[in-house]
């Protein structure tokens, strides 16, 4: 145990010092700190181009409109000849123009483009309000007579479960968790395929295996490569954590929080469950099939494509999740949660659903972890006549004898 | 000590080892001598439990396995390490997959390094190391842990003469400290200087076993090393000299198929003649590898 203790430490250390180790963790946040920063910067850039300055000769009717509508206005200029210079120095997006003729309310937008449809219908529903509290005021009606008129068509929405909030955490939650894993797998699958890749053949093995068990050296590579995973899992929720913390208390971003809130806890919730765990022993079951077909390329320069079988399996799941998006309750979905490989993708997804119970999960996690213990054991037991490449039978031959 | 008991070995068609037996006692060095697949590094595999076989190999009596992996120091034939650790990282790493402690380790690098002349210090990469330096690194790392069984395939491979009088040093430390050793070589210089038993394989079986004077004595005295104002020509001509090689000035070198034609040749060099030097010796180790490879080809 002691010397698979040393080769997991040895295996952690030499991974986690290397700049790819290194751009893979921060990359993310190099990523989220230049998107942000750069939509910072053309946001506060672009801000004043696209306001829209609000001029008339009558003060109250002018003073109406800033009144109902303050978002992406200009307040600052109050005549024609201001907002026109301001245009012209791309400075402004246009000018609405208000008049009264005659008690006829009139808007005139002058701008380099058009209003979007928004921002018509917010023109166009001011000056109706406008105009009949106008037609109103001269009418002199009774009150009785106003109240009347002033009633208006109520449109209320009453949304099912299904398709509300609770729906819309299931999405985000099904594609945030099969894309993360989806990553990860891909990523480590390829480190480990590799990482074992480069020591087939070498006379490095003979003593390593003149040493300790190679079932032993094995679990510590293994071992050492799913401490990086941790890691990097680790770094990303610290981030995570810091991140929303610094959102919930920015300026630009509270409101976001605060409107999505119940999606994000969902989220959350989706996530820091037994969801967690199934995540973690998929990418050990593929981590096993990874370092299995690190350790029967035919030679170490064969090392890139050691990968391939186990990213090969990886898309096969990932995709196979594609069709249930909608359909978590189909009998594929339920099979497929017991299947090694599979489970770690569709139960997760099932539990996200709400269609599965207590049992079954625990089912699914033995099976899971019974294969995960199988594999390890005849994997480490092949290891070394695998690795040391002292044997001259064919890979099928290999892959079908039992010592 | 180590007991090889009857071991075979065949890959395919090919038998590698057929029925090998011989034992290493503790403080005594065996070298082990043979062409190219001869069945060296088999056999090596087989201590090392690398490779399934028949018969059995002891450790002091009870079945060599992984609980003796400790007390092994193997050198395998080709060296490799890994170029992106300094050298202490390397030795601490592999010491402490023996079972050493970093703690007890590290104090020892630096003498170890020095012992061996090693150009690089501890915080130097591998990658950055010349082949040779790499080597003697290699070595290190199969020695700091002290180890009673230390099985070294061709360890003097690609050192020069300095070096390997360095590593001829090391090996008779680990002797004198009790270690059963065996090492591989085509080199009979230095299987003649250090070994006190040698085995020579031929196809995986044994043509040779015994210790360096028995081996050489089962040749008889069939050399004649003279020096002599005799020609060539004339030496060819006497009975049983079967081949004259000519030395130095006025040496040559006899091949007799009778060591009994010794006291003739004496004779007959000698009568009436001064003669600066003869003497009758067993062929070399060199001379006796030659003979067993001669004989297959024959």
């Amino acid at each position: 145990m002691t010397k698979t203790w040393v080769v997991m430490f040895e295996t952690y250390l030499r991974q986690i010092k290397t700049w790819s180790f290194l751009f893979m963790i921060l990359g993310p946040f190099l990523m989220f700190g230049l998107t942000a920063g750069l939509s910072y910067l053309t946001a506060d850039s672009a801000k004043s181009s696209q306001q829209m300055a609000v001029v008339s000769q009558s003060t109250p009717l002018r003073q109406a409109y800033l009144k109902s509508h303050r978002d992406g206005l200009n307040t600052r200029i109050t005549t024609t000849n201001q907002a026109k210079k301001a245009v012209k120095a791309n400075h402004l997006a246009g000018y609405l123009v208000l008049s009264v003729d005659q008690q006829a309310i009139r808007g005139d937008f002058h701008g380099t483009q058009a209003l979007s449809g928004g921002q018509r219908a917010q023109v166009q529903n001011f000056l109706s309000a406008y105009q009949a509290q106008t037609n109103t005021a001269q009418a002199k009606l009774t009150a009785k007579q106003q109240a009347v008129l002033s009633r208006t068509p109520t449109l209320a929405s009453h949304i099912s479960t299904k398709s509300g909030t609770a729906n819309t955490v299931k999405i985000a939650s099904f594609w945030a968790f099969v894309t993360l894993l989806y990553i990860i797998l891909i990523t480590y699958s390829s480190i480990t395929a590799q990482e074992i890749a480069a020591d087939k053949g070498t006379k490095l093995m003979e003593v390593i295996f003149s040493s300790t068990t190679a079932t032993s050296y094995f679990i510590g590579k293994i071992g050492g490569m799913l401490l990086m995973i941790l890691t990097q899992i680790a770094v990303y929720l610290a981030g995570g954590a810091a991140a929303y913390q610094w959102a919930s208390n920015s300026r630009s971003f509270k409101p976001l929080l605060t409107s999505n809130r119940p999606l994000i806890d969902g989220i959350l919730h989706n996530f820091l469950s037994i969801n967690l765990l199934y995540l973690f022993l998929g990418v050990v079951i593929f981590i096993l099939l990874a370092a299995y077909s690190g350790a029967l390329v035919s030679k170490a320069e064969d090392a890139s494509k050691a990968a391939q079988p186990t990213v090969m399996l990886g898309m096969l799941v990932f995709f196979a999740t594609f069709p249930f998006q909608n359909n978590l309750d189909a009998i594929p979905v339920k099979i497929l949660s017991y299947v090694p490989f599979f489970s770690s993708y569709f139960m997760p997804l099932r539990l996200i659903n709400g269609t599965t119970n207590t049992w079954e999960v625990v089912i699914s996690l033995v099976i899971l972890l019974a294969a995960i213990a199988v594999g390890a054991l005849m994997i480490g037991k092949h290891y070394q006549r695998l690795m040391l490449q002292n044997d001259n039978r064919s890979l099928w031959q290999q892959l079908l004898h039992r010592k | 000590m180590l007991s090889i008991q009857h071991i075979s070995k065949k890959f395919a068609t090919v038998q590698a080892l057929n029925d090998v037996s011989f034992d290493v006692p503790d403080g005594q060095i065996l070298g082990l001598i043979g062409q190219n697949g001869a069945g060296k590094s088999t056999t090596f595999h087989s201590i090392l439990n690398f490779i399934q076989f028949t018969g059995q190999i002891t450790w002091h009596d009870a079945p060599l396995s992984t609980e003796n992996f400790d007390e092994i120091g193997y050198l395998p034939e080709e060296r490799s390490l890994l170029p992106k650790l300094t050298i202490e990282q390397q030795i601490v790493y592999l010491a402490r997959l023996k079972g050493q402690s970093a703690q007890t380790t590290r104090p020892q690098i630096d003498d170890w390094l020095k012992r061996f002349n090693v150009k690089g210090t501890r915080r130097s990469k591998i990658k950055d190391l010349s082949k040779g330096n790499q080597q003697k690194v290699q070595l290190i790392c199969t020695l700091i842990h002290h180890p009673k069984l230390l099985i070294l395939d061709e360890p003097f491979s690609g050192l020069d003469p300095v070096n390997a009088d360095l590593l001829k040093q090391a090996i008779i430390a680990a002797k004198h400290d009790g270690a059963a050793i065996i090492f591989s070589s085509h080199d009979m210089e230095h299987v003649t200087a250090l070994c006190d038993r040698l085995v020579m394989l031929r196809h995986g079986e044994v043509v040779l076993h015994g210790t360096l004077d028995d081996v050489r004595n089962q040749f008889g005295k069939t050399q004649l090393s003279v020096t002599t104002d005799w020609s060539a020509t004339d030496l060819a001509a006497l009975d049983h000299v079967t081949q004259v090689i000519p030395g130095h000035t006025n040496h040559y070198l006899l091949h007799l198929d009778d060591p009994a034609a010794g006291p003739a040749i004496f004779d007959a060099l000698t009568h009436g003649h001064y003669i600066e030097e003869f003497s009758q010796q067993p062929p070399t180790l060199d001379e006796i590898f030659r003979l067993k490879v001669g004989e297959e080809h024959d």
